[in-house]
């Protein structure tokens, strides 16, 4: 079952997985948004977090953890995780998932690796937070569970082309959804329909996607014609970070005609080019009119390098925002409010106001 | 032959017993509690002394004197004023003997 962590994860886990998942948030309301068959409230003491979210704070959402970090480790295995990294809640609680899996003696099983998949800010478009709290994420707790190796895949979704698109959020959640389910869905087809070559089974596939390597995965029509270098460049998947230089890979090829089949050793040739032997399945799908081809790549990109990507852009971003400050720089007058010089200057006005004293003294019968 | 020594008493206090006595009718007479500390730092502010423990002995000597009580509050040494204390600054100030000086505290909680 899909496990949603915050406000984005939730409704990304909700919609991947028709509402069988569990969501977790700090706030009730925002809890209540989505549809989720299960739903953990994470205690937090901060009054705003409970009523509306960590907005921006990664702390509420880390403290939140402790309240409800067993469960979580116990629902995770095997499963998927989804989260945004810029927010308070999924970043923070995440990154305590993150540091607990990464700080295990043990390797953990693959069949019991969670795959992450992570919705990253546009740098152009969105808060600095949002970007900062990237930062920090893809540094810190991403990083270190990479270099332990004890997580499955890691997807890397941005929204760089909601904001480019202009594409409505449910809208957007929903080819990201539908991209996830093109992957998730390779095995199902390698079952469905009748085989043609090689062959990509669940073992295979959960073995595949137990990897600790970033996932980059892409869905096109395949031309047999043309190389199959060019048409994978130009078929990058566009809701993912473009990937590195693969490690490993798999690919499904649908063919509407098993007449097409031997066409498939030109795929084989670009990936020995390359010494990445895939693990791949031809099958016969008669419900389409072209070839269709699903491909992955496992790289293995350092978060680090990811880092100063989003720092470079970043501090450009953070630049131009300092200029047009400057530009509308606006000079105000200071003005101090100072209680004690105030006071001082008053104590130096000399003044007697000796009979109120007496007068009073005497009201209470001291006199 | 009391008033007398009353009298003594009254004339021997100096400048920073006349202000404590001063200050603490007027606090009293604003509901604000006055304390040791503060006692320093309006003592330091008129430059009446520098050191705090020279303003713990003005108090003492007060206190001994029966001019004012202290009282231990929430970790706090609260001073009030008593009714012989209240004579001796009234004798003070009809005799005009120190020139009243405003409390920085006291002008900082108005």
């Amino acid at each position: 079952m899909n496990i949603g962590i915050g406000g984005a994860g939730s409704k990304l886990a909700s919609m991947a997985s028709d509402r069988e998942c569990t969501i977790i948030n700090v706030s009730e309301l925002e809890l209540s948004k989505v549809e989720a068959k299960s739903k953990l409230l994470a205690v937090t003491h901060s009054a705003k977090g409970q009523l509306r979210g960590s907005g921006k704070n990664p702390m509420i959402g880390r403290e939140a953890f402790s309240s409800v970090g067993q469960k979580i480790m116990d629902i995770i295995k095997d499963n998927v995780v989804f989260s945004s990294t810029g927010g308070g809640t999924g970043n923070g609680m995440t990154s305590i998932l993150l540091e607990k899996l990464s700080n295990q003696e043990d390797s953990i099983p693959l069949d019991e690796r969670t795959v992450f998949v992570f919705v990253l800010p546009y740098l152009n478009r969105e808060a600095t937070e949002y970007v900062e709290n990237t930062i920090e994420f893809l540094g810190g707790p991403v990083s270190a569970s990479i270099d332990s190796g004890n997580t499955g895949n890691i997807i890397l979704f941005s929204n760089k082309l909601k904001f480019e698109g202009r594409i409505p959020e449910s809208e957007y959640n929903k080819m990201i959804v539908d991209s996830l389910n093109s992957f998730l869905g390779i095995p199902v087809k390698g079952e469905m329909y009748r085989l043609l070559d090689g062959h990509i089974d669940f073992e295979d596939f959960d073995l595949f996607k137990s990897k600790p390597y970033f996932n980059h995965f892409t869905q096109f029509q395949w031309n047999p014609d043309e190389p199959f270098e060019n048409q994978l460049r130009h078929n990058f998947n566009s809701l993912l970070l473009p990937p590195e230089r693969a490690i490993e890979a798999m690919f499904l090829l649908e063919l509407p005609d098993p007449s097409l089949t031997s066409k498939f050793y030109d795929i084989l040739d670009y990936f020995a080019a390359d010494n990445i032997p895939p693990v791949y399945g031809v099958v016969h799908n008669p419900e389409i009119t072209q070839p269709q081809i699903t491909v992955s790549l496992l790289y293995s990109r350092k978060p680090r390098e990811i880092v100063d990507d989003f720092k470079r852009i970043s501090d450009k971003y953070t630049r131009n925002r300092i200029k047009k400050s400057l530009e509308q720089h606006v000079v105000l007058q200071n003005r101090k409010l100072d209680k004690i010089n105030e006071a001082r200057r008053l104590v130096e006005e000399s003044g007697n106001n000796t009979g109120d004293v007496l007068g009073f003294l005497k009201r209470i019968g001291k006199l | 032959m009391l008033n007398e020594l009353l009298e003594n008493q009254i004339l021997n206090l100096k400048k920073p017993h006349f202000h404590i006595l001063y200050w603490t009718a007027m606090a009293e007479e604003k509901g604000v509690l006055y304390n040791i500390t503060n006692i320093f730092d309006d003592l330091k502010f008129i430059k009446a002394t520098r050191t705090k423990q020279s303003a713990v002995a003005y108090v003492e000597a007060l206190a001994s004197l029966c001019f004012i009580t202290i009282n231990s509050e929430s970790n706090r040494k609260n001073i009030y004023i008593t009714k012989y204390g209240a004579r001796a600054l009234e004798y003070l100030l009809s005799k005009q003997i120190y020139k009243t000086e405003k409390s920085l505290f006291l002008e900082v909680s108005k």
